[in-house]
C-alpha cells in the first residue's frame, strides 16, 4: 500500500517567485491495482512519480510505501521511465538482470530470472543482444522486464508509451495489462492519453495544472477485459468508456476553478 | 615511368578482395573512403617517383625513394648518430610510453574524482588550466634547469602535455553522465559504488577514450619537438643531427618512421575504441 499524503513541491523559479509543481495531493495505491494518472503538461503528473521514486524530495507531505516513509531511491520501486535508460554496453539479458547483480544475486540465478521475464515480454530469443539493436517498443519491453527483475512492490510508469508509434503502443498496453494480470503489482502509470487511462486504470485520477492537483478520481474495470482481449473495439465503443472518456476530456480541458488561485 | 602505374595496379587485388571479408561488420561507410585513400596514397607516391626520376628539384632537397630506402636499411642495421633507427624509435616509445602511463594512472582517477566532487574540481581545475594553456616547449627549457637534460625532464614534459587530455576528459565523462541513468540504477537498487562502477565508469569510458587520443596527439609532437631540442637519442634527435649534415635522405627516414608510428598509434586507438566501446553513440 502506497500512502501520499498532503505532498507538496514548490520549485523557485528564475525570476524569484515560485510554481506549486504539485498543491497537497493525497493518493492511496491499494495493492494489486492500477492507478493512473492522466492530465496535460505541467499537472504535476510526473513531479508526482519523481517524488514517490525519491528523485525529488517533497516540499510538504509524506510519503509511505508499506509504512515505511519514502527519502531516496529504492529498489522498492520499480521505475520505467519515457526514455528507454538501458545501458548500451550490457546485453538485454544482463540489463534485466541488473537489479539483481546490485542486489549481489549469483550469476546463473539472475540469468535464469531475466530469462523468465523476457519470456513473459515476449523477447525470449533477444537476450544475447545488444539494446541498440531493439526497436523502441521493444527497449521499453526490455525497461519493464528490468523493472520487474528486483520484484518490486511498486511499478512506476511515466509516460513508458508516449514515445511509441500508435500500433506498438496497442500491443505495449496489452502487453502491460497482460504481465500486470501476472504479476499483481501495484502501478502508478503516468498519460496524457485519456484512452490509454482507461484501458489500463483501475482508478484515474485526473490531474490539472498551476497548482498541479488533482481534480477527480474515477474508478474503473477495462483493464480485465483488456488484457483477454483480442479486438479493443468494443471496450473503447461500450457506452460507459464514451461516457467516462468524455468526462474526462471535459475535465482535462475546463478544469474547476482552483481554491487557492494560480501561481503564488 | 612503369612504376607509377604499376603501383595503383599492385593494389587494386588486395583492395578487391577486402570487401567481403569485412562486410560482416558495420563498417559499410568507411569502406567507400579506404579506396580512395590508398589511391590518394598511391598518388603522392607516384609524384615522388616522378620528382626525382625528371630531376624536378636537387636530391639535396628531395631525394629518390630507392635513395631513402637505401639509407632506411642502412641506418636500420649500422645505425646514425650513436644508434640504430631501432635505438632511436625504442627511446622515444620509451619516452612517450612512460609519461602515457603516468598521464593514464594519475589523470584518469583525477579526472573522474574531479567530476564527482565540487572541491576536488574547485582545487585541481585552475592549476591545470593555467599550465594547459602553455606551450610545453615553452617550459622545457625550465624542466632542464630543474631536471637535467636526462630522461627525468622529457619524461614530465611529456607527462604534463598528454596529462591534462586525460584529466579533463575523465572530467568530462562523468559530467556527461545522463541522470535518468543514474536513476534507473539507484531505483534498481544501486549503491553508491554500484552507480560508480556499473553506470559512471562505462559511461565515461568514450570520452576517456577520445581523450587518450588527443593525448597521444599532444604527446607526439611534444616528444619529438623537445627530441630536437635537447636530446642524445630518439627520433627527433636522429633528425636533427642529421640535417646538421644535410643528410636529407636520414631526415626522411626519420620523418617516415614518424608518420608510421603517428599512423599505427591511430590505428591502433581506433581499434581500441572497437573493441572497448562499440556501443558509441549507438544509444
Amino acid at each position: 500500500m502506497l500512502q501520499v499524503r498532503e505532498a507538496s513541491v514548490v520549485f523557485p523559479t528564475s525570476d524569484g517567485k515560485s510554481v506549486h509543481a504539485l498543491d497537497r495531493v493525497s493518493l492511496d495505491i491499494a495493492p494489486a491495482s492500477i492507478v493512473v494518472a492522466v492530465g496535460a503538461s505541467g499537472c504535476g503528473k510526473s513531479t508526482l512519480l519523481n517524488a514517490i521514486a525519491g528523485f525529488l524530495p517533497l516540499t510538504e507531505g509524506s510519503i509511505r510505501l508499506d509504512g515505511t516513509p519514502v527519502m531516496r531511491p529504492g529498489g522498492d520501486r520499480g521505475v520505467v521511465f519515457q526514455k528507454d535508460t538501458l545501458l548500451p554496453w550490457a546485453s538485454v539479458l544482463d540489463n534485466v538482470a541488473l537489479g539483481l547483480r546490485y542486489q549481489g544475486v549469483g550469476k546463473r540465478e539472475r540469468a535464469e530470472r531475466a530469462r523468465e521475464l523476457l519470456c513473459m515480454v515476449g523477447l525470449a530469443d533477444f537476450g544475447d543482444k545488444p539494446p541498440y539493436e531493439l526497436s523502441g517498443g521493444m527497449r521499453q519491453r526490455v525497461g519493464i522486464a528490468r523493472a520487474l527483475a528486483t520484484d518490486p512492490k511498486i511499478l512506476l510508469m511515466d509516460e513508458p508509451f508516449g514515445a511509441l508509434d500508435s500500433l506498438t503502443r496497442e500491443t505495449m498496453q496489452q502487453l502491460l495489462a497482460s504481465v500486470w494480470a501476472q504479476t499483481g503489482k501495484q502501478v502508478l502509470f503516468i498519460t496524457h492519453s485519456i484512452e490509454e487511462a482507461l484501458l489500463l486504470g483501475t482508478t484515474i485520477i485526473v490531474m490539472s495544472p498551476r497548482p498541479g492537483r488533482i481534480v477527480a478520481r474515477f474508478e474503473a474495470d477495462f483493464v480485465h477485459d483488456f488484457a483477454r482481449a483480442d479486438d479493443i473495439g468494443p471496450i473503447v465503443s461500450a457506452p460507459r468508456f464514451v461516457e467516462l472518456r468524455e468526462e474526462i476530456r471535459a475535465l482535462i480541458h475546463h478544469p474547476p476553478v482552483s481554491r487557492h488561485g494560480a501561481l503564488q | 615511368m612503369t612504376i607509377t602505374t604499376d603501383l595503383p595496379l599492385d593494389l587494386a587485388p588486395t583492395i578487391r578482395t577486402r570487401p567481403p571479408r569485412r562486410t560482416a561488420k558495420p563498417v559499410a561507410a568507411e569502406k567507400g573512403t579506404v579506396l580512395i585513400g590508398l589511391a590518394t596514397f598511391a598518388i603522392l607516391v607516384g609524384l615522388w617517383f616522378a620528382a626525382s626520376h625528371f630531376r624536378w628539384t636537387s636530391p639535396l632537397f628531395l631525394p629518390s625513394p630507392a635513395e631513402v630506402v637505401t639509407q632506411f636499411r642502412a641506418v636500420a642495421t649500422d645505425g646514425y648518430a650513436e644508434g640504430t633507427l631501432l635505438d632511436h624509435l625504442g627511446s622515444s616509445l620509451w619516452r612517450i610510453g612512460m609519461a602515457l602511463a603516468i598521464a593514464l594512472v594519475v589523470g584518469i582517477p583525477l579526472g573522474l574524482s574531479m567530476g564527482l566532487n565540487r572541491w576536488m574540481r574547485g582545487i585541481f581545475s585552475v592549476p591545470i588550466d593555467l599550465y594547459w594553456g602553455l606551450p610545453p616547449l615553452a617550459y622545457l627549457p625550465l624542466m632542464i634547469i630543474w631536471l637535467g637534460i636526462g630522461e627525468t625532464s622529457k619524461i614530465l614534459l611529456l607527462t604534463l602535455s598528454t596529462f591534462a587530455p586525460v584529466c579533463f576528459s575523465a572530467q568530462a565523462g562523468v559530467r556527461s553522465v545522463p541522470v535518468e541513468r543514474i536513476n534507473a540504477a539507484l531505483s534498481l537498487g544501486a549503491k553508491q559504488w554500484q552507480i560508480f562502477t556499473s553506470i559512471i565508469l562505462p559511461s565515461a569510458l568514450p570520452e576517456i577514450l577520445t581523450g587518450f587520443r588527443i593525448a597521444i596527439g599532444a604527446g607526439l609532437s611534444t616528444l619529438v619537438a623537445a627530441e630536437l631540442i635537447a636530446a642524445r637519442s630518439g627520433l627527433g634527435y636522429m633528425i636533427m643531427s642529421a640535417a646538421n649534415f644535410l643528410a636529407t635522405d636520414v631526415v626522411f627516414v626519420g620523418l617516415i618512421v614518424i608518420a608510421a608510428l603517428a599512423f599505427s598509434l591511430s590505428a591502433g586507438m581506433r581499434w581500441l575504441e572497437r573493441r572497448l566501446v562499440p556501443w558509441k553513440g549507438k544509444i
